[in-house]
């Protein structure tokens, strides 16, 4: 009590002196400040006199006009995304200013758990990417936008359906069974950031946001920055700040921009003509093969015989398909691949409204977007609506709230496996007719009605005569309200909700009934999530001596998650102009449910500063979550950190060429929470059978079950050389994770094939290097180059010598990264016979397959070893970026790279087969094995038989690649000219995304994970995923 | 000092909000704790339909128990031309060792006897009026499933020493925890089929005469018939379904195509069936063998070599229809049609069949006599005095796509194809995750491979 008497003291004293200054005689100082690297005034400049709390904003015009004490004075101009200049007033009444662009922007503010901090404070790892830097970028989720510019972050979006899940890995995979994705945080309130779909492929709720409204996204990695995140950091956590009104005048945004997306990639199919040589081959062959070496089956008279019912069969086969189609003599080709697209084209309109004075400010905004997908009847619709506001009541009174209501309108796809989606139309027979056939018109003469006849539903029939909806209205609200009890000490609450309202519905018409098995299908579901926080903390700051600087925050959160659910379907319906459930004759399918989890936490965190150049930083959380079992509540989350400014040494002051230096490392624990709600419960569902109501086991308990745990140490390096012309971080990051929350496999006699349980740990290490360089600044040319790169070796641990499969054939391997590829390995085709092989390889003591090539090789992959065949994880990533400006142009172009994983075509089974269905197939097919003697890797087709497509290294490709991810180009037109129209700024671009791809990849886009397998396991699979678009956009900023 | 205690009323006023952990207090709203499911006796039962719905799933005998044997045993007389893998290697008798639905038939089953081991642990809950019948219902599910796993997964019973050879693993109690002692060897054929005979009997005892769609003592009955007649036990097989046959509780569908296609209840001909309807279960034998515009998937052809098969006039031929790519079985046209697991027909068939090879006559009927109930329904003659062939003639046209394919070959040795009729190829693998899950597992013949 008597320190904090004590503090009071102090702080009064420090009022008493800055009223005293205040009171001595002033001068008024005016000017403009401009922006170095175009010339353009800049408005919200912060000018304060230094070492007082005097100060003022620019206005529009870059204005500035303040009233100056007598004396020695400095002011500082200060601006977000520039390097602050301190420049002495000297008796001067006018100072002009020109602030540099800061390209390390050590000054800037970094947002991190529960407040924020100066970069150069910085002891953990935390990488920013602003909101200015995506904001024209053409795409769905602002995930998306951030790929390739935050080290050491894995982003891939599966393929190129709008609205759908996107994978976000922060420094590798840190489970098994949990979720990997991030904690999302927006202004200090956790969202909602897993799918809510109720179908087999995810959606992102994070789509919902308006990337415009992005101020910063500020990606925390390592357990420093995490550890305050507690149970919920394992992951990495990504904080987004919105922006918010600035104090000056009004300022108006208007952007617009429209955009045209296609296909980035396309892959070959056989020809109608190629199709029909190769299964009349593969017909014949099957015959060959049936009589000679499959014992005659079917009982032919002579080879001969079996011959020609082969080929009569297949014959029979292609009139079927053919519909009217003479495909002996005139085998059209219906480009299928060709219909699953369309012309997409975008538009998107933006405006906000910016204003405040020292008291109050505010930002509004609303925006609307309507993205057409390249598949078609694909599409994305999204209006938002914001409003941002501060209010100073007094000195140390402040309330604010932030509000967003977000609508999106999403028309979703069935997902990859299924026969509606519309990829899988590759799969049809080339001369298989789109439409039927005029039987009036001689030769084929497509009608307008939808041939159904097709080896596959057709899914353009399907497409046209359905909708598939996802209707979302979410709203964010945030209030906060902080109360000063002295320039040392403020206690902050805020509250804030995520509540979101989802419909998803489907209907079929009538037209459809040999699809969907009833005339006419209905399906509706809701979900509403609601998901709210609160967060209390009290922060205190001081210097003391001079050199000791301490900010330190306590606080308490708690975070309730409700979810209910409710769908029904309706089948049967007079005609198809019925399509809802009202109409419906049967009501098949009802069904409603709710969930919840809750978390209640204790946090803290103290950083201190000595002589400006010593660090520490210590935090720690208390964590409880209603998913763990009463035996193990709560978990205790610490973390330390320490950094040295060695430049700021005196032995350093020599040293020209380096102007900064911070050696910083961290460690500390974290935890992974993500699992079902309750998974340590010993649980019976209510299920029916034959109208009656009915309990059956549903889960095996586990009552001592608790969160997965991280631990993880990282060291850094920060500098700058050349006065900071460059810079650059390289890290180091050891992260274990111990007690995974694994599904384990349990035998099945138990009744149960799994069981949660804390068994196994997971690796993961890595480097990172960020470079950015300022390569030539002269005159009004500037040109600036920033690079990462990130490698990170994921190891699976010890998991009890557990089984654990994923995907098509990934699984988590003893000593292996996280999903290796585990199958036979594919040795070619025997020159003599044509038959696949397969290397035996042997097995090793633990029962894993073990590579030994001197076991040789069998045509029958049962009497073969399944091995570790490849690795979805890549060994590296990132990107580079080159901006380049001169006067009003600029022009800013990121390349992306994922460098040495490999990619499992699901789907190759099917595409590429030898005939062992009518799926048409993948061109390079045709290099089948004919005769004896013949090399090649492509198998003989044999038809209906497998001749070397079951799983295997025959479906695996590398899945690097290198992409032009965005160009920017723009033209700023000058000031002077659009004073006159009293327009502030005026900007004009083309942009462009995943404008090039070099790969390898034997698929469609590298960049793919077939939507509707999931769990961490399921990496790097293709299965008739869509490309990613390439998108071409145009667009004007105003400004007011 | 007043402004300070103002400032710590604030901080707690702000810090009052949160209240104790109460909050971390929830519960699941759609699951209950497995203490509560068998703690009365309404629960008990629900538990025991539960085991009937589970017992009704897809892969168990919602139709994949009937279809797979079938498409193992073919020879020409069907073709799959569908793109699901796994079925594709059953009928191309090329089955690996991960085939998920040979997984999914082990752990479904499997998952069924533990729930019915819940009941039978639980049984003293139940109120004494409805004791004898709950618990033989739960003998009957588990008896049945024993059988069909042991002649899935084991050597046929007339295949060297059924004492010797391995068939799955039995438990007969509920899993309460699981650790080592839950990794359970493979018993032999002989003693899963002891347990399945003795759950049976057991059922027959005390379950009722009729019994709404669930299983009754003929059910049992007409199970143990079955089983008897795979071990060629012919006396104590033409016994029970001479029983059923008697009963006067069933009698034969006067027109053949009405057998099939039933929603939601038996006909007088069923003498148990899974029922399917629009708002729960599953009919995995339409999804395979309906054509596409009766909303099937349209894999599974009938070649002309099984239409030779029947005499002409007979009505079962009308059943078969042709979809524009091939010509389908119509016994599974329904989405919401029922899934028959044994009926009355299959009785009189199994005492024909024994009593003309013990030489006696159970029942009233001759051998003929009961063969010709059978073929006068679908118009055919009669045959009063048939050969030992003629019996399994009409035993093959008149159970055909209903499950009975392979197990009748075993039973009969007779080959399939190329291969042997007790040749490794047609016995399941234990599917690859049990190998994996269970070190007290051992691999049947003809299947290798690491894990």
């Amino acid at each position: 009590m008597l320190r904090k008497a004590t503090i009071f003291g102090m702080v009064c004293l420090l009022l008493f002196f800055m009223s005293f200054q205040a009171n001595a005689q002033d001068r008024t100082v005016s000017g403009t400040v401009t922006s170095a690297a175009n010339g353009e005034p800049l408005a919200g400049v912060s000018v304060v006199v230094q070492g007082t709390t005097i100060g003022i904003a620019t206005n529009q015009e870059g204005e500035y006009s303040l009233s100056v004490p007598e004396g020695n004075n400095t002011l500082v101009f200060s601006f977000v995304g520039f390097v602050t200049q301190e420049v002495p007033v000297n008796d001067r009444t006018e100072i002009n200013v020109e602030l540099q662009t800061d390209i390390q922007q050590l000054s800037d503010v970094v947002v991190v758990g529960y407040g924020s901090q100066i970069k150069r404070d910085l002891t953990g790892n935390i990488a920013s990417v602003s909101g200015e830097d995506i904001a024209e970028i053409p795409v769905n989720s602002f995930e998306s936008a951030i790929q390739g510019r935050a080290a050491g972050v894995f982003i891939n979006a599966g393929n190129g359906k709008l609205g759908q899940g996107i994978s976000v890995r922060i420094r590798g995979t840190s489970s098994i069974s949990a979720s990997a994705e991030p904690l999302y945080v927006i202004d200090g309130i956790p969202v909602t950031s897993a799918s809510l779909s109720s179908f087999d492929n995810e959606t992102n709720p994070l789509a919902t946001l308006n990337t415009s409204n992005i101020e910063s996204i500020d990606v925390l990695k390592d357990a420093s920055a995490t550890a305050i995140y507690g149970s919920r950091g394992s992951n990495g956590v990504v904080l987004i700040t919105t922006k918010r009104g600035r104090a000056g005048g009004t300022q108006v945004n208007v952007n617009y921009q429209t955009s045209f997306s296609e296909p980035a990639t396309n892959r070959d199919f056989m020809r109608s003509s190629e199709y029909i040589n190769y299964f009349l081959e593969a017909a014949e062959n099957r015959a060959v093969y049936d009589y000679n070496r499959r014992g005659n089956p079917d009982g032919y008279a002579s080879e001969q015989a079996a011959i020609n019912d082969w080929v009569s069969y297949t014959e029979s086969v292609f009139d079927f398909y053919g519909q009217g189609v003479d495909w002996r003599n005139n085998p059209i080709d219906f480009d299928w691949q060709n219909q699953a697209y369309q012309d997409a084209y975008g538009q998107e309109v933006d405006a906000s409204v910016s204003a405040g004075n020292e008291q109050t400010r505010f930002f509004v905004s609303g925006a609307y977007s309507n993205q057409n997908g390249i598949l078609i009847d694909n599409e994305y619709t999204r209006i938002n609506g914001r409003i941002n506001v501060d209010h100073d009541a007094s000195e140390k009174f402040k309330v604010g709230l932030n509000l967003s209501v977000n609508r999106t309108i999403n028309n979703r796809l069935g997902n990859d496996n299924l026969f509606e989606t519309p990829m899988q139309m590759v799969a049809q027979i080339p001369f298989s007719p789109i439409f039927e056939d005029d039987p009036d018109a001689s030769g084929y003469q497509a009608t307008n009605e939808y041939n159904i006849n097709t080896y596959y539903y057709n899914a353009l029939d399907i497409t046209n005569n359905s909708t598939f909806k996802t209707k979302l209205n979410r709203t964010f609200g945030n209030v906060y309200a902080e109360y000063a009890f002295n320039p040392n000490l403020f206690v902050r609450s805020e509250f804030g909700t995520d509540i979101l309202n989802q419909n998803e519905a489907y209907h079929y018409d009538n037209e459809l009934s040999y699809y969907t098995g009833s005339e006419g299908t209905a399906y509706s579901a809701f979900t509403e999530a609601l998901n709210y926080t609160t967060n209390s903390y009290l922060n205190y700051r001081n210097i003391f001596a001079q050199d000791h600087n301490i900010e330190a925050i306590a606080g308490i959160s708690a975070n309730v998650y409700k979810q209910d659910y409710t769908e029904v379907q309706g089948d049967n319906f007079p005609n198809s102009s019925f399509t809802q459930i009202q109409n419906a004759a049967d009501i098949v399918l009802g069904s409603g449910s709710e969930t919840e989890y809750s978390f209640l936490s204790y946090f803290t965190r103290a950083n201190y500063k000595y002589k400006d150049r010593y660090l520490l930083g210590l935090s720690a959380r208390m964590d409880g979550s209603s998913r763990f079992g009463e035996n193990n509540r709560y978990g205790f989350f610490p973390s330390v950190s320490a950094g040295w400014i060695i430049s700021d040494e005196e032995f350093m002051s020599d040293a020209s060429t380096v102007s900064f230096l911070k050696l910083r490392a961290s460690y500390g624990k974290t935890g992974n929470a993500n699992i079902g709600n309750f998974p340590g419960l010993g649980l019976y569902a209510g299920v029916s059978y034959a109208g009656a109501s009915a309990l059956q086991p549903s889960q095996t308990p586990n009552p001592d079950l608790k969160w997965e745990t991280t631990t993880q140490l990282d060291v850094g390096l920060d500098f700058g050389l050349f006065d900071d012309r460059i810079t650059g971080e390289l890290d180091y990051y050891i992260k274990n994770t111990e007690d995974l929350l694994l599904g384990v496999n349990v035998p099945g006699t138990t009744g149960f094939t799994t069981q949660t349980r804390n068994v196994g740990k997971l690796t993961n290490q890595g480097v990172e290097f960020v470079l950015n360089t300022r390569n030539i600044s002269a005159g009004d040319f500037l040109w600036t180059s920033s690079f990462n790169i990130a490698a990170n070796r994921n190891e699976v641990g010890d998991i009890n010598g557990q089984v654990i499969e994923g995907g098509y054939i990934n699984r988590a391997v003893e000593g292996e990264p996280i999903g290796v590829f585990y199958s036979y390995e594919y040795a070619g085709v025997d020159p003599e016979t044509g038959d696949a092989l397969f290397y035996v390889n042997d097995v090793g003591e633990d029962g894993f397959g073990v590579v030994d090539h001197s076991t040789g090789t069998t045509n029958d992959p049962s009497q073969a070893n399944q091995v570790v065949i490849g690795n979805p994880n890549p060994d590296f990533i990132g990107g580079l970026n080159n901006s380049f400006s001169y006067k009003g142009f600029d022009l800013s172009v990121l390349f992306q790279f994922v460098v040495g994983n490999d990619i499992y075509n699901g789907g190759g089974v099917y595409m590429s087969s030898g005939a062992s269905y009518f799926d048409n197939q993948t061109a390079d097919q045709l290099d089948r094995w004919q005769n004896s003697g013949d090399e090649t890797d492509v198998p003989e087709p044999r038809l209906g038989l497998g001749n070397g497509n079951v799983n295997s290294s025959r479906y695996l490709s590398d899945g690097s690649y290198l992409r032009l991810k965005t160009l920017t180009f723009a033209y700023n037109l000058p000031a002077e000219l659009l004073s006159k129209a009293n327009i502030r700024s005026a900007r004009l671009f083309v942009t462009g995304s995943n404008l090039l791809t070099f790969t390898n990849y034997e698929g469609w886009d590298p960049e793919v994970t077939a939507d509707y397998l999931d769990g961490n396991l399921a990496l790097g699979n293709d299965f008739y995923s869509a490309p990613q678009p390439r998108t071409f956009a145009i667009g004007i900023n105003l400004g007011l | 000092m007043n402004k300070f205690k103002t400032y710590i009323i604030l901080v707690a006023a702000v810090f009052a909000v949160y209240s104790c952990d109460s909050i971390l207090d929830t519960e699941p709203q759609q699951s209950i704790s497995e203490d509560l499911a068998l703690n009365n006796s309404d629960n008990v039962k629900a538990v025991l339909v539960g085991a009937y719905n589970e017992f009704s799933d897809a892969d168990v005998w919602g139709g994949l128990m009937q279809m797979q044997p079938d498409l193992l045993a073919d020879e020409g007389d069907v073709n799959w031309t569908g793109t699901y893998e796994q079925p594709r290697q059953i009928f191309l008798k090329e089955i690996q060792v991960d085939n998920s639905f040979v997984a999914d038939a082990w752990v479904d089953s499997y998952s069924t006897i533990n729930t019915v081991n819940n009941v039978l642990s639980a049984i003293d809950v139940v109120n004494a009026g409805d004791q004898d019948r709950v618990r033989g219902e739960a003998l009957f599910i588990r008896g049945s499933l024993y059988f069909e796993l042991a002649r899935q997964f084991g050597k046929a019973w007339n295949d060297g020493d059924p004492s010797s050879n391995l068939a799955v693993p039995l438990v007969t109690t509920p899993t309460t925890s699981i650790n080592e002692e839950s990794e359970i060897p493979r018993n032999t054929v002989q003693e899963i089929y002891n347990q399945a005979i003795s759950d049976l009997t057991e059922a027959k005892n005390l379950l009722p005469p009729t019994n709404s769609v669930y299983a009754t003592t003929y059910a049992a009955s007409a199970m143990l018939a079955r089983i008897y007649l795979q071990q060629g036990d012919y006396a104590n097989a033409a016994a029970e379904a001479n029983r059923v046959i008697e009963s006067g509780e069933f009698t034969l569908v006067p027109n053949y195509a009405d057998v099939f296609n039933n929603s939601n209840a038996n006909t007088s001909e069923d003498i148990f069936a899974i029922q399917v309807t629009s708002q729960d279960g599953g009919n995995s034998l339409h999804t395979f063998y309906a054509s596409q515009g009766n909303g099937g998937r349209g894999d599974i052809e009938i070649q002309q070599q099984h239409l030779d098969k029947y005499e002409s006039g007979d009505d079962r031929l009308d059943l078969f229809y042709a979809d524009g790519e091939g010509t389908r079985s119509g016994k599974w046209q329904d989405q919401y049609g029922n899934v028959l697991v044994i009926r009355l027909a299959e009785m009189y068939l199994i005492r024909a069949e024994s009593n003309f090879r013990t030489g006696t006559q159970v029942g009233p009927n001759t051998p003929g006599q009961d063969l010709t109930i059978i073929r006068e329904r679908v118009n055919l003659g009669p045959n009063l005095t048939p050969t030992l062939q003629d019996i399994l003639d009409e035993r093959y046209v008149e159970l055909a796509f209903e499950g009975h394919f392979l197990h009748d070959k075993k039973r009969l040795e007779q080959d399939v194809g190329s291969l042997s009729w007790n040749s490794p190829d047609l016995v399941y693998p234990v599917p690859l995750r049990e190998i994996n899950a269970n070190d007290a597992l051992t691999q049947n013949d003809g299947y290798g491979g690491s894990n």
